[in-house]
């Protein structure tokens, strides 16, 4: 293939993830507006369950609240930190809420209807989602794992309640100009990440063939490993994922590989996992797509190995 | 930091216009499944709105103000050096400026036969909706309603005979004759072209010879149940081919 068509492609390519994956940013940005004005840390505190594994199974569940893809994820869950919401409890909500909202759920059940796929799809997320959770609220200082600006707001020390600012008031004009200020920053600061992200999966489909990787569709633990790149490299929206994956199966890929497809995908796919580090210090972000990695691969290669359906 | 903030502005305003001006053109049809262009649309308009207010308010300030949270108090120190230098680095500004360069200065083209070098292409697709795709006349059907009603038939003989009338661009690769076959192919995109699906359905005609790669054509003719490559499946036996304009949505959307 010349120059000229490569270009072409990856343009093409290019264009088509970043309108899909800003418009989802955007919306996830507005979202977030809105918990800044209508949701109060008080409320956060409120609702909150005490005990630690309650709080975190309570956060993977949070995408039903929130109904956002990996990209809208971000944006939501960087506010929510700003509002108090404990680090756990935040890595459950961004990991599972891909997966784990409406959305998605009606994808997977177009695609597959209700069956082995669909139950395992949120089962494995939410296991997952919890496991990584529960890691992370070893560490009882968000200084540590946080980017100073998610801290914002945020009291340091025990991830609890900050105390309420006592601005001034604005005028209403002023409020808005303020309110687009921290809009523009945010979406600068993780559209630098999207951009990236985009430009390493719209690169990385063009130069390299599907046709290798789907010749390992019949071995049963290089199959897992197979959709685990697949998923890493071509950074498809979670709300759609399922309907590409039923085109794998179609090539072969057995169950438990394209669970690890469909779980591995909505957590940790290029474009996504940079846009993590406007949140989360660099090491976690590694640690963020390590675990998920290492935890939906196991999962897959078992059911590959031991279960007949 | 005031260039920067203008520079800022301008971007998000340009992109605004980029994804508004995709729409109106119907570009956007090459790039995301139509069922997510009003989140275009919004995405646009909320850029818009952004770049506006940011305009107004470097407007609207004493030359020179640089504090941008006026009023929040001191936080932690690792944030307060954050909340005062917010503006974006001129590295990320660059960044952000190249979907308005390719988009701008590359020609607009949907995906086409040399995509398929990457992905491959589906001979079936197993995909819902085939009782749909039956429920369909067989000449008002596209090549992604035949593929579903192959995929979800239990008996392929049913189609021997039936006529079909299709649109798509020509693909072949080396597992076809040249001069007798193609493939007439489709790309399906669910949500965006990331997910692009090629499939197509098998055309046999002794005028297949003369036709280049990834040109566009409609065929009418008649399903036989033949043997392609040890297979047998429905093949399309061309009655009439005649070359036609791009359609305007190039993807089919599942």
């Amino acid at each position: 293939m010349d120059f000229n068509t490569q270009l072409t492609l990856f343009s093409t390519r290019f264009l088509g993830i970043f309108i899909e994956a800003v418009s989802f940013l955007l919306l996830g940005t507005i979202v977030s507006g809105l918990i800044e004005v209508f949701v109060r840390k008080e409320d956060i505190a409120r609702f909150m369950p005490r005990r630690p594994f309650a709080a975190i199974a309570a956060g993977s569940f949070l995408g039903f609240l929130f109904p956002v893809c990996e990209c809208g994820v971000v944006p939501v869950t960087r506010k929510l930190y700003q509002k108090g919401l404990p680090v756990s409890v935040g890595v459950a909500f961004l990991l599972a809420a891909p997966v784990m909202n409406p959305i998605v759920f009606a994808s997977t059940y177009a695609a597959f209807g209700f069956g082995p796929i669909l139950i395992g799809r949120f089962a494995i997320t939410f296991i997952m989602a919890v496991t990584v959770g529960l890691l992370f609220s070893l560490e009882r200082s968000p200084v540590k794992l946080l980017q100073p600006r998610a801290l914002m707001a945020m009291a340091g020390g025990s991830g609890k309640i900050a105390p309420q600012l006592d601005a001034p008031p604005l005028t209403f004009g002023q409020g808005l100009l303020r309110a687009a200020r921290v809009a523009t920053d945010e979406f600068f600061d993780m559209g630098r990440y999207l951009v990236m992200g985009t430009a390493l999966a719209a690169a990385m489909q063009t130069l390299f063939s599907q046709e290798q990787i789907r010749a390992l569709a019949s071995d049963p633990s290089m199959s897992a490993v197979a959709m685990a790149i697949m998923a890493f490299v071509l950074s498809i929206c979670s709300t759609t994922d399922a309907i590409l994956a039923l085109s794998f199966a179609n090539f072969g890929f057995p169950t438990g590989s394209l669970l690890t497809f469909l779980t591995f995908g909505p957590m940790v796919d290029i474009k996504a996992t940079l846009m993590y580090l406007s949140i989360f210090k660099r090491r976690l972000v590694i640690y963020l797509a390590i675990l998920p990695l290492l935890m939906s691969l196991l999962f897959g290669i078992f059911i590959n190995l031991n279960v007949r359906f | 930091m005031r260039t920067r903030r203008w520079f800022q502005a301008a971007l998000m305003l340009l992109l605004g216009l980029y994804l508004l001006e995709t729409l109106l053109t119907g570009e956007i049809a090459f790039y995301i499944n139509e069922r997510f262009n009003w989140l275009a649309g919004l995405a646009g308009f909320t850029l818009l709105a952004l770049g506006t207010l940011n305009v107004i308010a470097l407007l609207s300030e004493p030359e020179g103000d640089e504090s941008t949270l006026q009023g929040a108090p001191d936080l932690l120190p690792a944030a307060r050096g954050v909340a005062h230098g917010g503006t974006a680095r001129w590295y990320v500004l660059a960044l952000l400026s190249l979907p308005l360069i390719l988009g701008v200065f590359l020609p607009a083209q949907p995906l086409g036969a040399a995509a398929i070098n990457n992905s491959g292409i589906a001979f079936s697709l197993n995909v819902s909706g085939g009782d749909q795709a039956f429920s369909i006349a067989p000449t008002q059907r596209n090549v992604l309603d035949w593929v579903r009603a192959f995929s979800s038939s239990t008996n392929i003989d049913e189609f021997g005979g039936q006529p079909a009338d299709l649109i798509g661009f020509v693909y072949r690769d080396v597992r076809f004759d040249e001069a007798a076959e193609f493939m007439l192919t489709r790309f399906t995109v669910s949500c965006c072209v990331a997910d692009a699906v090629a499939i197509g359905v098998i055309v046999r005609s002794e005028q297949a010879g003369g036709l280049a790669a990834d040109s566009w054509v409609r065929v009418q003719g008649r399903f036989e149940v033949r043997d392609f490559l040890g297979q047998r499946m429905p093949i399309l036996i061309a009655e009439s081919i005649e070359s036609v304009a791009m359609p305007e949505r190039p993807y089919l959307f599942p």
